[in-house]
């Protein structure tokens, strides 16, 4: 096993050696792959291979990237993974099948055709949901149907699995089973290479051969079919085939994918396993980023950049690391002091009275830094009750309070239909409370549920009475860094885009950063980058379009969670960042300090580097506060606070207009 | 909220004179305290702080004893105190007690030991010369930095001994320095208020000065935050500014935020951050001739005490373990931080780490190794002007 460890040298012009299987589903990621004679860019040199060798192949050398049984992936760890390629389905797949004479909870053993370790596990996960426990013999390929008599039943994977559905009495499609029981996509099998074998030119290279190859599923199924002619093989009707291809086989992964994804890793690895499924993913290098590592080669001047940046003035990518790299603290602060009183001359903060209700704890995505959420099997799992929710939202408006910041995990048993209701439900009970509620993690988790564009989630859900959108998810939006430490939630873009949409149906959103996950100045800055991007297109849109009112930056909170990176979240990296974001953040009105997770004493500090709003009192928060932060203040201590920092404090609505004294 | 234009004049101006090291009077500090621009204030103070120290930040490794907390006095700020033995919560350690509180820490490099105690209506004078001596019987080379001006004022008071007398004895049982507390407010208006039965601002002083001419060095200190106005913030360190010009005995100045729990002036708000920063900075520019400024973080929490070492402050004071007094009053600092956690706090705030003993002998100083016990930490050297913003791993 000396390719375990991928160090095997290799030469880097060498043609990538490529292991995949030949049955009919992997046609599209592999039949337009450069060859190895392509002329320009990345080559690939194919090989077919049966599921359990393209990991056998790819963990012993013989392979650089392979088209692996997902399951694999749990013994090979350091293995990295191509983003947004698979072969997954959601719902019947139709070439992994179950097939028996008799009801499936009498089956006693199942013989298992050219299965993989992906389908054998899945097939015991979900037969033992059921509770049936049969006993698993391994059969030769091809043989499986035959074996089907009495009790004895047959898991039958790939192309052998084809027109089976019609000729058993009982057939258990595993990927629709899987949906039933979990609510999620199945991933079955997804590119992964030995590491440091891909550069991002072989990733688009995959990427674009995907796309290529889903416009020609029928070219592929005739091909496919004629082979099978030609070698002897009963076939089925071409459409069959292109309908298999076009419909049944997700081959574009999106975070509902990561998400049924990680529930099956989750699931199906051993009970003993300490930290939470990962998955290693590749990530692309964002726009902008190589020419500002050229920006940074030549030199700066911190003072004029300041200066600049105080007056309105845009700063660059590069000059926005450089800053965060280099300037003085007190510099930076003042700069910001500046910026922020240039942009709230009146001498106000606001504040809001608002509660924080985290509807249910129930969570598909699994994110290491998180210590709130239960995975869907999990025991301590809810959902708030109208009546919990009735009691919350009537002591918010006791309190003076008029939005609540509703936000909850992604729980694949609540449909659109559940939030539908409970928006108009909650607009008749509590006119007066704004909504302020899912963020863009949830809005893109129901979207996908639901199979409806991230638009059309938002018009209902905002018909229903969703005011504006949290900006929650947030995390760190570089890909490189969710990919370590949340790999299933949404990537940078999808995120992104729910804000998008969002402003171009006319809704308010915030912005959030959490730092401390060992991110770079430029992991950091790219951050505020894209944001700043959106908000620059938020506001080309016409009238009557919405933007980002405020961004809020927080260090995490890493006690008690799994996640094992430790990282400098003091307050002085807090102040420094926070003072960043006012200057690099030019077209964003609002920051906002984030006193509970650092204490009302650097809150007020804070708004001395930039901010010019103090929050919510908070009237309940439950995530951060399973995570070491337990500060609570109320409406009097806030406005203490605030006039202590030299400024009147004024509450404020969601959409930051102030409420008259 | 902006600085006027006389202002920032006016600000100019005293700038100069903290550049020219001409001592700031009483109108330049109120002035310094009312400045809206908070960061320029700090700035100048930073100034200052750096030109002392650096980019060193101080701190002892030591641990609090409190023999009893019974006490006759009935300070209105306290939470510790109880008025008898017998009361809830009363109690008075024996000889023994104190002797295994040191015991206890057999093998630490503890370097010394902070004392303070109640005013106990029935314990005879030997029993703090005693509390003394048993804890140099177990380690001679601790040092012993114990009773503040309050404590003195009072032996002198019930043993009928003068402060040089009582203070005397002490040194020769084991005593080598001074706590600052007791200080409060000098105001007599203040004092009236919030402590009465206390010594005076002349007493507390008169001590100081004799410990000064005994040899002993001693800290001072500031209670802020009660019934105080800014004059009288003010004046109390020109007091000391003008005792210290006399003797040249204090070390460190040391602003004590006020808690309000569990005493009888739980009525006024918590400390707040920036009145905390301010004052730190205020002190730096007030106090010239006094070497070191520091900043409790027990009372002001870790997070204010990292960002204070950028408003004046050079000492983060020691490790410190079992606190009471600050902890009855509701502060919810941990008790105790390990050094690497100390370490950790002064690099992250972009300083360096000076292990000192209690007179200020540098007994190591941070090489940036990785801090055990610390999975990340900012090992990577670097000056106060850059922020470091992405750390390298130890496993």
């Amino acid at each position: 096993m000396t390719g375990e460890t991928g160090e095997t040298p290799r030469d880097p012009n060498a043609p990538i050696r490529v292991a995949a299987v030949s049955f009919l589903n992997a046609h599209p990621l592999t039949a337009y792959l450069p060859g190895p004679d392509a002329a320009l860019g990345p080559r690939f040199e194919v090989h077919p291979a049966l599921p359990s060798d393209c990991a056998q192949g790819l963990a012993d050398g013989r392979y650089d990237l392979a088209l692996v049984p997902v399951a694999a992936y749990l013994d090979h760890p350091q293995w990295q993974v191509v983003p947004e390629i698979g072969i997954a389905c959601r719902g019947p797949v139709d070439t992994v099948l179950l097939i028996s004479q008799v009801p499936v909870d009498d089956i006693e053993r199942v013989h298992l055709d050219a299965a993989s370790r992906t389908s054998v596990l899945l097939l015991r996960t979900l037969l033992a949901a059921r509770g049936v426990h049969p006993e698993f013999v391994t059969a030769p390929h091809g043989t499986g149907r035959d074996r089907v008599t009495a009790r004895d039943a047959a898991l039958v994977i790939g192309d052998a699995a084809f027109g089976l559905r019609d000729e058993f009495p009982v057939v258990l499609d595993l990927g629709a089973e899987w949906l039933s029981q979990t609510g999620l996509p199945m991933v079955f099998a997804f590119w992964a290479a030995r590491p440091g074998v891909l550069t991002e030119a072989h990733i688009a290279a995959l990427q674009a051969a995907r796309d290529r190859g889903m416009d020609k599923s029928e070219v592929l199924a005739r091909a496919y079919r004629e082979q099978r002619i030609a070698d002897g093989h009963p076939v089925l009707a071409e459409s069959d085939y292109a309908n298999y291809l076009r419909q049944r086989i997700r081959y574009r992964l999106d975070g509902f994918d990561r998400e049924g994804l990680v529930e099956f890793l989750s699931r199906v690895r051993p009970d003993d396993a300490d930290d939470p499924a990962h998955v290693n993913f590749l990530s692309r290098e964002h726009e902008g980023v190589a020419h500002a590592r050229h920006r940074r080669t030549q030199p700066m001047d911190a003072t004029e950049l300041l200066a600049r940046a105080a007056a309105g003035g845009r700063l660059d990518l590069a000059e926005g690391i450089f800053l965060y790299e280099t300037a003085d603290m007190f510099a930076l602060g003042q700069a910001a002091d500046a910026r922020r009183a240039a942009l709230h001359p009146e001498g106000v903060v606001s504040y809001i009275i608002d509660r924080n209700v985290n509807y249910t704890n129930v969570c598909t995505a699994r994110c290491k830094f998180c210590n709130f959420y239960t995975p869907p099997t999990g025991r301590n799992k809810y959902v708030l009750s109208r009546e919990q929710l009735a009691e919350k939202f009537a002591e918010t408006e006791a309190l003076g309070g008029v939005q609540i910041l509703l936000q909850g995990g992604l729980n694949p048993e609540l449909h659109i239909g559940w939030y539908e209701d409970f928006f108009r439900w909650a607009k008749r009970e509590f006119p007066r409370l704004q909504m302020h509620a899912l963020s863009p993690t949830e809005i893109i988790h129901i979207a996908h549920l639901e199979g409806l564009s991230i638009r059309d989630v938002l018009v209902r859900l905002r018909a229903a009475g969703l005011d504006s959108l949290p900006g929650g998810g947030a995390e760190m939006l570089h890909d490189e860094i969710r990919n370590r430490i949340s790999p299933f939630k949404n990537t940078t873009d999808e995120w992104l885009e729910v804000m998008r949409q969002a402003h171009q149906i006319g809704m308010l959103s915030t912005c959030t950063m959490v730092f401390g996950f060992q991110e770079t100045a430029e992991h950091t800055l790219v951050h505020l980058d894209r944001l700043r991007r959106v908000q620059d297109e938020a506001l080309a849109l016409p009238d009557g379009g919405g933007k980002f009112t405020a961004f809020i930056v927080w260090p995490f909170q890493a006690d008690g969670t799994r996640l094992k990176l430790r990282d400098d979240t003091s307050p002085w990296r807090y102040l420094r960042l926070q003072a960043l974001a006012r200057l690099y953040l030019d077209n964003i009105d609002n920051i906002q300090v984030s006193w509970p997770t650092l204490g009302p004493e650097i809150g007020e500090v804070a708004l001395r580097f930039g901010a010019n709003d103090f929050g919510s009192v908070m009237i309940e928060e439950n995530v951060v506060s399973q995570a070491g932060a337990h500060f609570m203040l109320d409406a009097e201590r806030i406005e203490h606070h605030v006039r202590q920092a030299g400024f009147a404090p004024r509450r404020r609505r969601q959409d930051y207009t102030l409420i008259a004294p | 909220v902006k600085p006027d234009a006389p202002s920032i004049r006016r600000f100019a101006d005293i700038a100069a004179k903290v550049r020219a090291g001409s001592p700031l009077d009483l109108d330049d500090g109120v002035f310094l305290y009312r400045y809206p621009d908070l960061l320029a204030v700090g700035h100048l103070a930073n100034e200052v702080r750096e030109a002392k120290h650096g980019d060193h930040t101080y701190f002892n490794i030591n641990f609090h004893i409190n023999p009893t907390n019974v006490c006759v006095a009935d300070c209105k700020f306290c939470s510790f105190a109880r008025l008898e033995e017998g009361m809830p919560a009363a109690y008075t350690m024996s000889l023994d007690d104190v002797r295994q509180k040191l015991l206890d820490r057999e093998g630490q490099p503890v370097t010394e030991i902070h004392i303070v105690s109640g005013l106990h209506g029935d314990l005879p004078f030997a029993y703090y010369l005693d509390t003394l001596r048993v804890l140099k019987e177990v380690r001679p080379d601790i040092h012993l930095k114990a009773y503040t001006a309050v404590e003195i004022q009072y032996f002198a008071d019930k043993f009928e001994l003068s402060y040089e007398q009582v203070l005397q004895q002490l040194k020769d049982a084991g005593l080598d320095s001074m706590p600052g507390g007791g200080a409060e407010i000098f105001a007599p208006r203040v004092r009236q208020k919030i402590c009465r039965d206390k010594a005076t601002a002349d007493q507390w002083l008169d001590i100081h000065r004799t410990a000064h001419r005994l040899g002993l060095r001693t800290n001072c200190t500031m209670l802020f935050g009660t019934v105080e106005t800014l004059e009288e913030r003010v004046d109390h360190m020109l007091r000391l500014r003008d005792l210290q010009d006399e003797t040249g005995g204090f070390q460190t100045f040391i602003p004590l935020a006020f808690h309000p729990e569990g005493n009888t002036l739980a009525k006024l708000p918590a400390p707040t951050g920036v009145d905390s920063l301010r004052t730190y900075a205020v002190a730096r520019l007030m106090l010239n001739n006094i070497e070191h400024i520091k900043a409790y973080w027990i009372m002001i929490g870790l997070d204010t005490a990292q960002i204070a070492q950028n408003f004046g402050v050079d000492d983060l004071d020691g490790t410190v373990q079992e606190e009471k007094i600050y902890h009855m009053a509701g502060a919810e600092t941990p008790q105790a931080m390990t050094r690497p956690q100390l370490i950790r706090l002064i690099r992250e705030a972009g300083r360096v780490a000076v292990e000192r003993d209690t007179l200020y002998n540098v007994r190591w100083i941070d090489d940036g190794e990785p801090l055990p016990g610390i999975r990340v930490d900012a090992s990577v050297p670097y000056s106060s002007h850059a922020g470091r913003v992405s750390l390298s791993v130890t496993q």
